[in-house]
């Protein structure tokens, strides 16, 4: 017989995001029914859903909803770090957890909250790591409006500034915005080695494709000599970004479709479903033959043998995850460099100096 | 002004907290840790070895002058107050004592890792002004000297320009400061003074 536990689900199924979102949602899902129909775990979830339409004002009383009305003390969700920020405060009154999935600018460790995604020395670190030695140290930093782009932005600049590099501009676009002239204009100014992009949405898909149009016209604005570089781009997203487009991209994650190590047999869309779908796996496991462990609190949750096995820190509420950094080729995702499994390091307490890699560019 | 924070690297640094034991130590540990600190819990005074300590997160409720192995005012780490009470007498005393940052009490999930940053900026800012006013105040001290040796060396017959130029001249030969390079002219210019020596 099987024990029947209420499990939050706030997921943004319109709005700005709702690719990765849905996504998200879909990982959630799959894993929810898997569990489930799993003879092997004496667990079952009942998902409690609630959606925030992408309206950031929504996602602290509907987090709310979901703890006062169910029995659910642990919800998965969240995609934007606005959003996270804005339920952790209705987590603590209302005695909850959260299962976020998602990539983050790090700088956080909640004792309310598990991170399950990757943190910048799991993306951001490594990435610029691998575009210095390969393209350059001269970059342009663009982003979305809010605390994601601002502070991987701010730990870019610093990274670059203290390995030689130098930073050509940075700008910002406001949520859903699609005005990029201005940002088009600046790095068709500057020539740039290469492009850090954490636009989301709509934004992003525009900026994308005109980008794409630069290149048209200057050949240095092309992938091999001006790649732009994510750190929250997943299959998901391509078929907005439309192949041409997409071409070239570069992306840093811990796994990407096709790519050996996805965290559990299954053909998934995207990582970020694969993601969301090893997130939902981890809370079953760690409550698996342990009657009533949903309403312990996380450190006592986590305080299990069972967890040596799922690696998220005790201390941290990170996990260890695989670096992978990979280009879209074809229309799909080609991993140019792997390494790791490597812990994840919110406050970047292990250091944030990136290997000195020396500058392989062909001069032509 | 408009100051760039430089980010500290806070891996392994030393956090003490001076704190009876209470939840507020637990929460408080708990941030520490997990942003990659060493705590110790001390209570009710801290040990002279606290002089070696990154951070000290001192209770502004029940704190008192003798419980810090140095005079108030003078720690040589950034201190933060946990404050509970309000009351204006024991912001007074956690002002006297030097806090550079503040919690408020209960301590819950979050707060500690901006205390730290702000805490070790407003150090910072404060120990180079204060060396900066001490070098501003030494060379206001030495005035009088600098007026001494331009009219030592105008007595020799050049203009006060020129003296002043010449002592410049020294002073950067000398590599020394301009107040020093005065002392030593007036000093040489003494009964029994040595200015040659100094050529």
């Amino acid at each position: 017989m099987k024990r029947r536990i209420d499990l939050g689900l706030l997921y943004s199924r319109s709005g700005s995001y709702s690719l990765i979102s849905e996504a998200c949602r879909t990982g959630a899902m799959t894993a929810i029914a898997e569990i489930n129909a799993d003879p092997a775990m004496d667990v079952a979830f009942v998902a409690v859903e609630r959606d925030p339409q992408g309206n950031i004002d929504l996602y602290a009383p509907l987090c709310e909803e979901i703890l006062r009305d169910s029995s659910a003390r642990h919800v998965v969700g969240c995609v934007t770090s606005w959003s996270r920020k804005e339920v952790i405060p209705a987590l603590e009154r209302c005695g909850g957890s959260l299962w976020y999935s998602v990539p983050y600018e790090g700088f956080e460790a909640s004792d309310r909250v598990v991170y399950t995604h990757a943190c910048p020395n799991q993306h951001l670190l490594p990435l610029l790591s691998w575009t210095f030695g390969a393209y350059g140290r001269r970059g342009y930093l663009t982003g979305s409006n809010y605390i994601w782009g601002w502070e991987m932005n701010r730990l870019a600049r610093e990274v670059m500034a203290a390995a030689g590099g130098e930073v050509l501009g940075e700008r910002y676009l406001p949520l859903g915005s699609t005005e990029v002239g201005r940002m088009i204009e600046e790095i068709e100014v500057t020539r740039p080695d290469f492009v850090l992009n954490q636009l989301i949405g709509p934004s992003q898909y525009a900026f994308l494709a005109a980008f794409r149009e630069l290149g048209r016209r200057d050949p240095h604005f092309r992938p091999g000599t001006c790649p732009i570089l994510s750190c929250n781009l997943t299959e998901c997203e391509l078929p907005a970004i439309g192949a041409e487009a997409a071409e070239g991209l570069v992306a840093a994650g811990p796994w990407f479709r096709g790519a050996g190590g996805w965290p559990h047999p299954g053909s998934f869309g995207s990582s970020h479903e694969a993601a969301s779908h090893a997130t939902v796996w981890r809370l079953a496991r760690l409550l698996h033959g342990r009657a009533g462990a949903e309403t312990l609190p996380l450190a006592q949750l986590l305080d299990t043998p069972v967890n040596a096995e799922l690696g998220i820190d005790t201390r941290t509420h990170h996990v260890s995850l695989p670096v992978l950094i990979a280009q879209v080729q074809d229309g799909a995702f080609r991993v140019v460099k792997r390494e790791g499994p490597l812990a994840g390091d919110p406050y970047l307490a292990r250091g944030r100096e990136i290997p000195a890699a020396p500058h392989l560019r062909a001069v032509t | 002004m408009k100051r760039r924070l430089r980010i500290p690297n806070l891996g392994g640094a030393r956090a003490m907290i001076l704190h009876r034991p209470h939840p507020v130590v637990q929460a408080l540990s708990r941030q520490l840790e997990a942003i990659g600190l060493e705590v110790e819990c001390h209570w009710p005074d801290l040990p002279g070895a606290a002089i070696g300590a990154d951070y000290i997160f001192f209770d502004a409720d029940l704190g008192h002058d003798e419980q810090f192995p140095w005079q108030p005012g003078t720690a040589p780490m950034p201190l933060v107050a946990l404050v509970g009470s309000e009351a204006p007498g024991r912001i007074e005393w956690l002002i006297n004592i030097g806090a550079d940052a503040q919690i408020l009490k209960p301590v819950g999930d979050s707060g500690a890792y901006s205390a730290l940053l702000i805490a070790r900026s407003a150090f910072e800012a404060r120990n180079a002004l204060a060396a900066e006013i001490a070098d501003l105040k030494g060379r206001l001290d030495k005035r009088q000297v600098v007026v001494q040796a331009v009219a030592v060396l105008a007595a020799r017959g050049k203009s006060e320009d020129e003296s002043y130029a010449m002592l410049r001249q020294l002073a950067m030969a000398w590599r020394v400061s301009f107040e020093i390079a005065a002392e030593r002219i007036v000093a040489g210019a003494r009964p029994g003074g040595a200015e040659d020596a100094h050529g």
